[in-house]
């Protein structure tokens, strides 16, 4: 009896031991470095895109963003690129696969930051933001229409033709339908492969031009998409201060030790680095399959695929005479390169969920459960190595990641 | 159709073949005549990451996966059927057994016609049901068109309790590379913790030196200089190589490649930078080089002249 007591105190300390609030310690100077590294303040400035000579222009923007919000640009005229780049979610649309005409490859990821990345796509398989735009258009499960369509959509509005030609003067005359065939969606096929190539190659050319334009001037409207800050800004601002009050009020200790594992023992600034929390890279972290499908190959696919896009950096519709290319002519293939998708921003992630790139995994405790199980790959193999975090620790580092997210009401797109 | 005239084209000139499915030390192996790949089954709905070499727990959602030791093989057409086991001879049944069925089509319950899968092998199959099954893959070498299979029964559902012992041994000898493998044994025998060696990381970074590293071997001394001083995270820079002899004459003329990676990481560098000019005195120009996380990179150095070739690696810590 005695003996149970005995057990019952010691369970009891050992319970108050455990779950007592331990306060954290203060920031040391190389912390401070990490961590200023990870705020938007040290977002350098927008690099240059010379493969799109509008990228910078307003006016460009303008009809980029009119553009991108314009469901004609479709096969059924009801879906544009917002039906998944959703703004209230942060450019995200909350489903596991993104719905157009039919169901997409891959999780809808944000475009929010994705000017400063050389890739798009999970998979890497465009090196823009203007070729990537013009993917989706011809998607047969997302905009499913052709560039012939398109041109005709902003050939046929009387405003989007004047806003096309003030940027890039005339367009190209396709009323004639035995010249230029009109061949309505769902997206590209033999009907498509055969009226394009009853086309001359001049037509196809001017065509070709005018469709990048449209990818041009919606990638201008697409660069002006930067995050905004976040509570978590703000908390590293006030710990650079060395404003004790301010970092009590902004963050609670949970999120304080979330914020140490986050870039300590969880090893999470591996990838998730520099203020847009991502290092754009490919990496393959052995997320299961998508239930019913193969084993995503990602990178190792994309990279043939953006080699071979003939609206490339390196291809004849970009605007740089000089082809500054680095990131395609250097860029890495090979085996190595199995199973690896693109680091997403860690920026709103509270609010971008299902997560991974085809939304296998629902919810952010989720996730950090598979990165600190870190298991083998289907096809590949995982970088990450095993966390040994225990639950508490995963609760800490999910309270740090909920700290990311800007207001919506703070985008400077809030009222779209 | 395709699949019939495949099978009747191609059986014939297989007899001569051999090859199956064995565990290898801790590896399951499919050998498709002398071509060797990883192979690896997994059931994700019901058992997530757990692999299976062969017999799989129950009828469900199954990935066949075959990541080939033979590059070969990702230039090769491969077919991979499936078929109920009408052979009587179980987990005994050889190609020989497999070629006497008459109608394979009539009991084939998964079938993919041949494919070229440059990277990795996979086939996705939801077994209806239970029971003894037989997994045949050919290979179809393109340059004579001869055929190599392997041929390996399994069983759906798998209960055998003949195979437990094994098993378990299988499962103690994963457990034990996993924990070599993770460090977690390194660890628990008093290795430091990886947020230990972040830290040091980061601290050491600022204490790299600023503008070049000098690295040699067999004499010869390469030095780089990052144009932005320390190599810079996630962004696409230039080096340029100084490359002198042990007299400290420069190197001219010389074949340059470069590798690397984080050896800690088991990766390579995410660009594949190449020297793109000679600039003279020794000086090469080397584009491409990207770095996307911090910690311990590797970069290798191979000169070749006419008087041979030097390896040189250049460590940094960034």
């Amino acid at each position: 009896m005695q003996f149970a007591a005995v057990i019952v105190v010691v369970a009891a300390i050992v319970a108050w031991w455990q779950s007592r609030a331990v306060e954290p310690p203060l920031w040391t100077e190389a912390e401070i470095d990490v961590l200023q590294s990870l705020v938007l303040e040290s977002l350098p400035a927008l690099p240059p895109d010379p493969s799109n000579a509008v990228a910078d222009d307003p006016r460009a923007a303008e009809l980029g963003e009119r553009l991108f919000f314009d469901p004609r640009m479709s096969a059924n005229g009801g879906i544009s690129c917002a039906t998944c780049h959703q703004p209230a979610r942060y450019f995200t649309d909350g489903l596991r696969k993104g719905q157009g005409l039919g169901t997409s490859k891959r999780n809808t990821p944000s475009i929010i930051g994705t000017a400063y990345s050389p890739w798009m796509y999970w998979d890497g398989r465009r090196d823009s933001q203007w070729s990537q735009a013009l993917s989706p258009l011809e998607d047969p499960n997302e905009q499913g229409t052709n560039r012939l369509h398109v041109v005709r959509v902003v050939a046929g509005d009387e405003s989007y033709r004047r806003q096309y030609q003030d940027l890039f003067g005339p367009l190209p005359n396709v009323d004639d339908t035995a010249r230029f065939p009109d061949v309505t969606g769902p997206g590209l096929g033999p009907d498509w492969d055969a009226a394009w190539s009853s086309m001359t190659e001049e037509d196809r050319v001017s065509v070709n031009i005018t469709f990048a334009n449209v990818g041009k001037v919606v990638a201008a409207f697409e660069r002006t998409l930067i995050p905004g800050a976040s509570r978590f800004d703000d908390y590293v601002r006030a710990v650079a201060a060395g404003d004790l009050q301010d970092q009590m009020a902004l963050f609670n200790d949970d999120e304080v030790w979330g914020l140490r594992l986050f870039i300590g023992k969880a090893d999470c600034t591996q990838c998730h680095n520099g203020p847009l929390l991502t290092n754009n890279e490919f990496h393959n972290t052995g997320v299961l399959n998508s239930p019913g499908e193969l084993p995503d190959k990602g990178r190792a696919v994309g990279v043939r695929e953006v080699l071979v896009d003939p609206f490339n950096c390196l291809g004849d519709y970009g605007d740089d005479p000089l082809r500054q290319c680095a990131e395609l002519m250097f860029v890495r293939t090979g085996s190595e390169l199995v199973g690896t998708v693109r680091t997403p921003s860690l920026r709103n992630v509270e609010k971008t969920a299902p997560y991974m790139h085809k939304g296998q995994v629902a919810t952010l405790a989720e996730a950090l459960r598979h990165y600190n199980d870190a298991p083998e790959a289907m096809v590949g193999h995982n970088e990450a190595k095993p966390l040994g975090l225990n639950s508490r620790e995963l609760r800490q580092l999910e309270a740090l990641l909920k700290t990311l997210t800007t207001p919506v009401d703070e985008h400077q797109f809030d009222s779209m | 159709m395709f699949a019939i005239c495949i099978i009747s084209g191609v059986v014939p000139q297989i007899a001569a073949a051999h090859g199956g499915v064995v565990q290898e030390d801790d590896l399951c192996i499919i050998k498709v005549d002398y071509l060797r790949a990883h192979f690896k089954v997994y059931q994700p709905r019901i058992s997530g990451h757990e692999q299976f070499c062969e017999d799989l727990p129950a009828a469900s959602e199954s990935v066949f996966v075959m990541e080939y030791q033979h590059d070969a093989l990702g230039s090769m057409p491969i077919d991979f059927r499936i078929i109920r086991d009408v052979t009587g001879k179980g987990r005994f049944a050889r190609l020989e057994d497999v070629e006497r069925i008459d109608d394979l089509d009539s009991v084939t319950v998964f079938y993919q016609a041949a494919v070229t899968e440059p990277d990795v092998f996979s086939v996705i199959y939801e077994f209806s049901e239970e029971g003894d099954f037989i997994g045949i893959v050919s290979a179809i070498r393109p340059d004579t068109n001869k055929v190599y299979a392997a041929v390996f029964p399994f069983e759906v559902g798998f209960t055998g309790v003949g195979y437990w012992p094994f098993f378990i041994v299988v499962l103690l000898l994963l457990q034990l590379q996993y924990l070599l493998m993770s460090g977690r044994l390194k660890r628990w025998m008093g290795g430091r913790s990886p947020g230990v060696i972040a830290c040091l990381c980061v601290c050491t970074l600022l204490l790299t030196p600023e503008d070049s590293t000098l690295a040699d071997e067999d004499g010869l001394r390469v030095t780089y200089t990052s144009p932005s001083g320390v190599p810079e995270i996630n962004r696409i820079h230039s080096w340029i190589l100084h490359v002198e002899s042990a007299d400290g004459l420069p190197v001219e003329n010389a074949e340059i490649e470069i590798s690397g990676g984080m050896p800690e990481h088991d990766h390579g560098l995410p660009t594949q930078p190449r020297v793109t000019e000679e600039i003279g005195n020794g000086n090469y120009r080397l584009d491409g080089m990207r770095f996307h996380m911090r910690g311990y990179w590797e970069i290798t150095v191979t000169v070749v002249t006419e008087e041979g070739s030097s390896v040189v690696v250049i460590p940094l810590q960034l």
